[in-house]
């Protein structure tokens, strides 16, 4: 070969091995340095989480099963403009199914953004029409939305739950941790719909639904007791007030209602209310007891000794505590009284008497074994402590506390609080821990039951039926007006000042009445609370009449046999 | 060497490649075998696909269902909600029994 053409040869040669070198290089560049920015980039592309639907919230049912807080859905119209195919068709079928107009829709279609919401919450059956109608670039999402099948019923025990099933208030509160859903995110190929592509057998882990709880209330009392406080608030004109019901066996609260309320399912319309109604009064909201707590101080003589039912002492109509002069509510003196009469007669001097001879230690020693001063435990949100200021408190706590504590002033209690101090008598002196779920039900079917929790052996069963025996004789003798036919009920009243800046609220009271039957074996224990009954002060006018009404309903309800039946049952037997 | 071998293998013969019958020989069993394993490969990704896409399914149908379950379960508490039935009862003429009123029954232990 002649020399010219070899040596072109060798060029193009050399040439095309060097061109084939750069290829190469720049393919170990690609497939071997940069691989994982390229198979990132890619992954990138290709791979998004996959939202699988979310499960529903865990449900809430009273005692039998029935629906209190439940599920439905609504749907979500949404699209992605880039993929809407013929908007102005679309738009027009859009519209007449949605009530929207369809240039409005078009306008949203036609849009540049990438995701646009048409219309939200929709119907079932609206959104199935939707999907129907299986229009590129139109999706139909599925939402959940919290139900409150019964209304206004267990407003306050329920609570609520946002659109973006947060739970607030109430049990939804307090357990919106076990009711949310476990949702599942899963990555994997999309296509350019953001459709997941099935190139592998996705993981069949399906996300949970809450856990379901199952509630001591019994839908039925609920009602009952709503009826009762919405006819005594208006009857004594009051400005609100609060009724629990609870078996002061296991103490699980079967109703619970406190007025003002709100309807759960549209929480938002009551947003402009002032103040807010969501707070539960029985747990958030603090009160001087009054009378009521004499319960409690008697209880606590009873049990160290100090004192029996037939000790006797000399009321002069005052008593000198701590350099404070303390009366009876009547300001009158009653003479020689046993301590059964201290109760009957609702006599100050007569518990700031017996506060006097137990001394600070003993009396709050029982105060807060009584639960006073503390949270209850209960499993709502909310719950406050109250307020009982102790000796070793310098800035808050004279001497003279001692004198007006024992008759339920200067300290403050929850509603719950009071209940739970005095079904701790009508438990044979056991305080247990107020409850309001009785079961939990897991998403795999698997029941936890509550298992009652004893906060105190507080009394002796023969002082706690002492007291009750006494507290029957609260009600033969000093307030007929809660009596039930055919029961032996043990009651007390309490009528207590409401504290404003600088003294008491000389215009209103807080009138109470906390009463158990049938003793001696109790099975129901009732508090009524109404705030500044306006057609009488007093308990024993108001609350007790309330009381009598309601028990009278309970009894027949839960099939509680009168006291009268169960004597001559045994006679008969 | 037959015409078919002589046209297949001319070519290699003028660069002086020379290429047995049996290296074609494996050379063919080496295609079909790549072949054959990538049909089954195939047919294992579709079938996986296809699979992985039922799953998808079921698993649609499964929240489609927990849905309407769900809420209808609603509609059901809404119809036998206590307002409802104090309601139908009321227009029926029932009304709250006095204890005086209602029979209480006791169970003696031959009844249990």
């Amino acid at each position: 070969m002649a020399e010219g053409p070899r040596h072109r040869l060798r060029l193009v040669s050399t040439l095309l091995i060097g061109l084939v070198l750069v290829i190469v290089a720049q393919l170990v560049q690609v497939q071997i340095v940069d691989h994982p920015f390229y198979e990132e980039w890619a992954k990138d592309q290709r791979v998004r989480p996959i939202m699988m639907a979310e499960p529903p919230r865990g449900t809430i049912r009273d005692r039998d099963g029935y629906l209190l807080a439940g599920n439905a859905v609504v749907y979500s119209i949404e699209a992605t403009p880039a993929h809407v195919v013929g908007a102005e068709a679309a738009a027009t079928a859009l519209g007449s199914l949605l009530h929207m107009p369809a240039a409005h829709i078009q306008k949203l279609l036609e849009g540049e953004d990438l995701w646009v919401q048409i219309a939200s919450p929709m119907s079932k059956e609206v959104g199935e029409q939707v999907a129907a109608l299986e229009l590129p670039g139109i999706t139909v999402r599925s939402l959940w939305v919290r139900e409150y099948p019964e209304g206004v019923l267990a407003a306050h025990v329920l609570g609520f739950c946002t659109v973006e099933c947060m739970g607030f208030y109430g049990v939804e509160g307090f357990h919106d941790a076990l009711l949310q859903p476990e949702r599942v995110e899963w990555e994997g190929p999309v296509d350019t719909a953001s459709e997941q592509i099935p190139w592998v057998v996705v993981p069949v882990v399906l996300p949970r639904p809450g856990t379901g709880l199952v509630l001591t209330l019994d839908r039925t009392v609920q009602a009952l007791v709503e009826d009762e406080l919405a006819r005594s608030v208006q009857e004594y004109q009051a400005e609100g007030g609060t009724i629990i019901v609870m078996d002061p066996r296991t103490f699980e609260i079967l109703a619970l209602a406190s007025l003002p309320s709100y309807e759960p399912g549209r929480y938002t319309d009551f947003f402009a209310h002032d103040p807010l109604p969501f707070e539960d009064p029985a747990v958030s909201h603090q009160y001087e007891p009054g009378s009521v707590f004499k319960v409690l101080t008697v209880a606590a003589a009873l049990n160290v000794g100090l004192v029996t039912p037939e000790t006797t002492y000399y009321d002069q109509g005052w008593i000198e505590v701590g350099g404070q002069v303390v009366e009876n509510a009547s300001r009158q003196a009653y003479g020689e009284q046993t301590v059964a009469d201290i109760l009957i007669e609702s006599l100050n001097v007569g518990v700031a008497w017996l506060s006097m001879q137990m001394g600070p230690d003993t009396f709050y020693r029982y105060a807060r074994a009584f639960g006073i001063g503390q949270p209850t435990g209960v499993d709502l949100a909310g719950e406050i402590s109250g307020q009982l200021w102790l000796p070793g408190d310098c800035e808050h706590w004279y001497d003279s506390n001692l004198g007006t504590n024992s008759f339920g002033q200067g300290l403050a209690v929850t509603p719950l609080q009071m209940i739970a101090a005095v079904a701790t008598v009508a438990n044979d002196g056991a305080r247990l821990r107020p409850h309001v779920v009785a079961q939990r039900i897991a998403p795999d079917g698997t029941v936890s039951t509550f298992q009652s929790v004893v906060e105190a052996q507080v009394l002796s069963p023969q002082t706690a039926s002492q007291l009750a025996e006494m507290m029957v004789r609260v009600v033969e003798e000093g307030v007929p007006q809660a009596k039930v036919e055919g029961y032996r009920i043990a009651g007390k009243t309490g009528t207590a000042q409401i504290p404003i800046p600088g003294g008491y609220d000389k215009e209103g009271t807080i009138a109470s009445f906390v009463g158990f039957g049938p003793v001696p074996d109790p099975q129901l224990i009732i508090l009524v609370k109404l705030d500044r009954p306006k057609t009488s002060q007093w308990g024993s006018d108001t609350a007790a009449r309330a009381f009598q009404r309601l028990a009278a309903r309970l009894f027949v309800v839960l099939g509680i046999p009168p006291n009268s039946m169960e004597v001559a049952e045994a006679v008969g037997r | 060497m037959s015409d078919f071998m002589q046209w297949v293998t001319h070519g290699i013969k003028r660069g002086r490649f020379e290429v047995s019958p049996r290296t074609i020989l494996y050379l063919a069993a080496s295609v079909i075998a790549l072949t054959l394993v990538a049909t089954l490969y195939l047919m294992l990704v579709s079938q996986t696909a296809a699979r992985g896409r039922h799953i998808e399914q079921l698993r649609e149908e499964l929240f489609r269902l927990q849905r309407e379950n769900e809420q209808l379960e609603v509609e059901v508490a809404r119809e036998s909600s206590t307002p409802r039935l104090l309601e139908r009862a009321l227009d029926l003429g029932l009304d709250f029994a006095p204890a005086e009123q209602v029979e209480f029954l006791f169970p003696t232990a031959g009844d249990q």
